[in-house]
């Protein structure tokens, strides 16, 4: 058994207890240690990714006790993607919020929240049964409550208690069907019930289809199920922003709605027509409604929820495309929304505002913040050659073959609204003329995190060079489409 | 089964705390009950009727045990939700206090200045 | 004047009572892998008791015995304990695996680490929820010019 599996949540979890007791009043050290936890996570996780692309699934029983009795983790091609992609993305906001977070006070409590959160989001990618992945879950999510409040201004309260009351009905109704579960087939392990949902009748099955996915729905930011998201998004400081919007939605909420439909509920095909109707809504409103905001934050989180859209419809279509699209954009709009709300964060180290109106030509003294934030827009929009415009292509050649000519033609309207919202925010605010409120460039550590993430939009395009893609997406995408937890029963073990 | 019947009546209790009501002390007291009753179907969910403690005395065969004891897997899980509904709790108090300090009011209608 | 704590009778009576919320409490935690209880359930009932002394005595009584900055330190001590259980687990063969020898049934000194895995737990619950309840007490309603406002000794965030 590969006993790294265990080191991301076990890291992290004694990293977030050990910040209070050594580094309490200390700010420096904490940073320290913070970077330096994330960049071990980061190495095991690279090496985890080298043992499962290469040799197949881990998985691993723990304590000891195998099947039924015990409780296994497992890590197979598609969730190690998620890990590689949530620890690099950890590890280079970590650098960026070293010297963001001089500005907040009780800077140590930061850290340690920090750490449970990702302790939390590694472990819904390790875990395998529905309760574990539930009680990870909630604490990745209580911990994210505390850090969009972090700031303790007026705006960020409110924007907190929103996000935590509609996360806490959410909750319930995951709750209800994991009750429900346990109470219809008397087993909460995954393969168990795969087996004797046969027994169950439809009106059952689909109760708790429809309740699991109306709570993952809701912190995946549907449209439903939307309204938290600009509030929560617009009002947390640049680095929480940027890694809930980048990867915790993305982790939280589309991680396990992939799982629901392509791996729980395989006998339920009407799952699939739900998510494609939630997410031409969820493009549509979040393109259209970001044109109207001052706010720049604000606009990002409405089109975070335009472009989480887009994966809600590649997972809709179903088949190696829309698969292959829905990880790919996964990828790419991980990378480029957290590099924009680093970016804008670096913006608003500098002059101390968001609002569009009073940034005005940033490009006069700030050229490489202005550089980055270009390209971060530019990939968000899907100009070639950065990754977002192969993924979108992807999806739209999907809905073409699977017929949905119609859902096509609204993706590429929305991918030009997409464009034009940009555009005009970096006519206005990057290359106009310069006012008085810009200073100086930001500082070098704030630099250097955009940097790297600039140059992983770019170069993120190469994940389908097919050389590369055999080894990496294709086995995920392959995951996704025959896997069942039914084969863990007549275990495989390594 | 009337049971059940009273159980989503306090659902809808709390439910109706969290919906519509103005107060966030009120709405608190909502999430609360609705916290509660989950857990509660939760344990209704494995119980036996004339059943006992699923607690091994030394006095009783494993035979006769099993039979007769309530389901214990139920219990251990709801202690972790039990945990995770105080942790909501205290969190959301904490935001009130801190929300009472900085607009003056606890009716959320007046708490809205986020708008667009 | 609040701080001074309440009457003479209520003082008397706590004084009393506390030791044996405290013996209850461990009683809770040692016993916790033969009869119900166990950590979290021991730790809320001491944290109870803690909560006695502060209504009690005051807040500076008890911080003369018990600082904060202790609490929050043996908090993070309770966990870190746990997850170095689960750790050494892993010299059996997996992650919290019990390592420790396995007596005869219904004994005390039976199932390996499960009674080390509720101290632990005890121990963290019991200093993070009086940690948490301090805070969360703390504030003051104080009348200003402008109106009411709170007033609170130290900035703490909400945690």
């Amino acid at each position: 058994m590969n006993h790294l599996i265990i080191l991301p949540v076990a890291i992290y979890l004694g990293a977030g207890f050990l910040i209070p007791l050594i580094a309490r009043k200390d700010e420096v050290l904490a940073g320290i240690a913070g970077v330096l936890f994330t960049f071990l996570v980061f190495i095991t996780s690279l090496f985890l990714s080298i043992d499962v692309f290469t040799n197949g699934r881990i998985v691993y029983f723990a304590g000891g006790w195998e099947k039924p009795l015990g409780i296994a983790l497992m890590l197979d091609p598609l969730s190690c993607l998620f890990l590689l992609m949530t620890n690099t993305i950890t590890f280079i906001i970590m650098l960026y919020s070293t010297v963001y977070m001089k500005k907040f006070t009780g800077v140590p409590y930061f850290y340690t929240l920090f750490m449970i959160m990702l302790a939390g989001m590694n472990g819904i990618l390790i875990s395998m049964d529905i309760f574990n992945i539930y009680v990870f879950f909630e604490v990745a999510s209580i911990a994210s409550f505390t850090l969009v409040a972090f700031g303790l201004k007026a705006e960020e309260l409110e924007a907190s208690v929103k996000y935590t009351v509609m996360s806490i009905i959410a909750s319930t109704m995951i709750t209800f069907a994991i009750a429900l579960i346990y109470g219809l087939t008397g087993t909460l392990n995954i393969s168990a019930f795969m087996s004797s949902s046969a027994g169950l009748s439809p009106v059952h099955l689909w109760f708790i289809a429809g309740l699991l996915l109306s709570g993952f729905a809701l912190k995946t930011a549907l449209v439903p199920f939307h309204s938290w998201l600009p509030d929560a998004h617009s009002m947390a400081p640049a680095p929480i922003s940027a890694i809930l919007s980048g990867m915790f939605i993305k982790v939280v909420g589309l991680y396990v709605l992939i799982r629901i439909t392509t791996n729980i509920f395989i006998t339920l095909p009407q799952i699939r027509i739900v998510l494609l109707l939630f997410g031409v809504f969820s493009m549509l409103f979040g393109g259209l409604m970001a044109y109207g905001q001052k706010n720049i934050k604000r606009l990002y989180a409405y089109s975070t929820i335009s472009q989480i859209g887009y994966c809600a419809i590649g997972l809709g279509i179903g088949g190696y495309l829309g698969y292959l699209g829905v990880l790919m954009h996964f990828i790419a709009h991980g990378f480029s929304k957290a590099l924009l709300f680093l970016n804008i964060g670096a913006v608003e180290y500098m002059t101390g505002t968001t609002e569009a109106d009073q940034l005005k030509g940033l490009n006069d003294r700030m050229p490489v913040t202005t550089l980055f934030g270009s390209t971060g827009m530019l990939g968000i929009a899907g100009v070639p050659p950065m990754g977002n415009f192969w993924s979108k292509l992807i999806i739209i050649i999907a809905a073409i073959q699977a017929g949905y000519p119609g859902i096509a033609v609204l993706c590429i309207i929305v991918a030009v609204i997409t464009l034009g919202y940009f555009l005009k925010l970096q006519r206005t605010v990057y290359y106009s003329r310069a006012e008085e409120s810009v200073k100086a460039e930001a500082p070098k550590m704030l630099l250097l995190p955009m940097g790297i993430l600039a140059v992983l939009v770019f170069i993120s395009g190469i994940l389908l060079i097919p050389g590369i893609r055999q080894h990496s997406l294709d086995k995920a995408v392959s995951v996704m489409e025959n896997f069942s937890y039914t084969d863990i029963k007549t275990g495989d073990l390594q | 089964m009337i049971i059940y019947i009273l159980v989503a009546l306090m659902f809808f209790t709390g439910l109706y705390g969290i919906i519509a009501k103005k107060n966030i002390i009120k709405i608190i007291v909502g999430v609360n009950i609705v916290g509660y009753v989950t857990s509660l179907l939760f344990v209704l969910f494995g119980y036996k009727w004339d059943g006992i403690a699923p607690i091994l005395t030394q006095d009783m065969n494993y035979s006769q045990f099993v039979e007769r004891a309530v389901d214990p897997l139920p219990q251990a899980l709801v202690l972790t939700s039990i945990v995770i509904d105080l942790a909501f709790v205290a969190f959301l108090a904490a935001l009130a206090i801190r929300i009472f300090e900085r607009y003056g009011t606890f009716d959320i209608d007046k708490i809205r200045r986020l708008k667009g | 004047m609040e701080n001074k704590g309440m009457s003479e009778i209520v003082k008397g009576i706590a004084r009393i009572v506390f030791p044996f919320i405290v013996l209850y409490s461990i009683s809770l935690i040692l016993y916790g892998h033969i009869t119900p209880g166990g950590g979290f359930a021991g730790g809320v009932v001491l944290t109870g008791g803690f909560v006695l002394l502060l209504l009690a005595f005051g807040k500076e009584y008890v911080f003369h015995f018990f600082p904060l900055e202790i609490a929050k330190s043996l908090d993070s001590t309770g966990a870190l304990g746990f997850l170095a259980i689960a750790l050494m687990g892993l010299l059996g063969g997996a992650f919290f695996y019990n390592l420790l020898p396995k007596g005869t049934l219904f004994n005390l000194w039976s199932a390996g680490t499960i009674m080390l895995s509720n101290i632990m737990i005890g121990l963290k619950v019991s200093a993070g929820l009086f940690v948490a309840i301090v805070i969360l007490s703390m504030a003051r309603l104080i009348r200003t010019k402008e109106g009411l406002r709170y007033k609170q000794s130290g900035k703490e965030e909400d945690q």
